[in-house]
């Protein structure tokens, strides 16, 4: 209500004052300074390569606990079977061992 | 060098350090759980899948022909004490020498014809396709190993054929 009732004297006030507006010189060169800053600024954006990318996935915690327990989980696997066999081989030459001691390794 | 490189290079090293202590870690662990140094039988038994009337039989098996092969060991050693003291102060390999050599020959002989047959006996007191296994995986060790010695002998062309 207030606005309506007020309108026309905004409008006698903006016709009053919009001569009094001070509208600077743009300094020279203006809007050439304002596309170049803006084509630098977008040459500028960094292209990351396989190795930062690399960097940021090691560096996310959930990657690098998830590589981790995998690395130990085949670790444990790989010294498993490879313990096995040992073992095999080693209960393998006992038995050789004691039958044909010149034979065992 | 720069940040990402010398991060890659440090999770590589730490990656690598996990697995390799996990890896000999659990097959140290395994290793030890698994070996039962008591027993040289013990093999025998999960290797081929024997029952316990089968095992009975290759342990009675086993402890007979013990005493027969240290028989034949100490024999061997008795007669290469003798071949030492015959070549202690002789330059070339004199009669004497040579008479030694073919009764540790003849010895040697005996004992691994005895372990041959030691073998055969113990395949047939096993399931036949274990036996079969057995009899392979002991052949392999006892005279692949001789025929393996040999055939490098023989390519050695730059050195004498010695036993």
């Amino acid at each position: 209500m207030n606005e309506k009732k007020n309108l026309p004297d905004d409008a006698a006030l903006t016709a009053l004052l919009r001569p009094a507006r001070v509208s600077p010189d743009l300094p020279p060169g203006f809007q050439q300074n304002v596309w170049r800053r803006i084509e630098d600024s977008e040459a500028a954006v960094p292209t990351t390569s396989w190795l930062d990318a690399m960097a940021a996935l090691i560096l996310r915690p959930r990657f690098a606990a998830a590589a981790a327990a995998v690395l130990l989980l085949a670790g444990i696997l790989a010294g498993t079977a490879n313990g096995r066999q040992l073992a095999r081989h080693e209960a393998e030459m006992n038995y050789v061992a004691s039958v044909a001691p010149a034979f065992a390794r | 060098m720069n940040r990402p490189l010398i991060l890659l290079i440090g999770a590589l090293a730490l990656g690598a350090a996990i697995f390799a202590g996990s890896f000999f870690a659990s097959r140290h662990v395994t290793a030890m759980c698994c070996v039962k140094p008591s027993d040289d039988l013990a093999w025998l038994q999960t290797e081929f899948h024997l029952g316990d009337a089968a095992m009975t039989r290759v342990r009675q098996l086993h402890e007979g022909y013990l005493p027969k092969c240290g028989e034949l060991c100490a024999k061997i050693a008795e007669k290469k004490g003798e071949l030492n003291l015959i070549l202690g102060n002789s330059t070339n390999v004199t009669a004497e020498a040579q008479v030694k050599l073919n009764e540790i020959a003849a010895l040697r002989t005996e004992c691994q014809s005895n372990m041959l047959q030691h073998f055969i006996t113990v395949s047939q007191a096993m399931p036949p396709e274990e036996g079969k296994r057995y009899l392979a995986e002991m052949k392999k060790i006892t005279l692949g190993d001789h025929e393996q010695i040999e055939q490098t002998m023989s390519n050695d062309t730059g050195h004498e054929h010695h036993h």
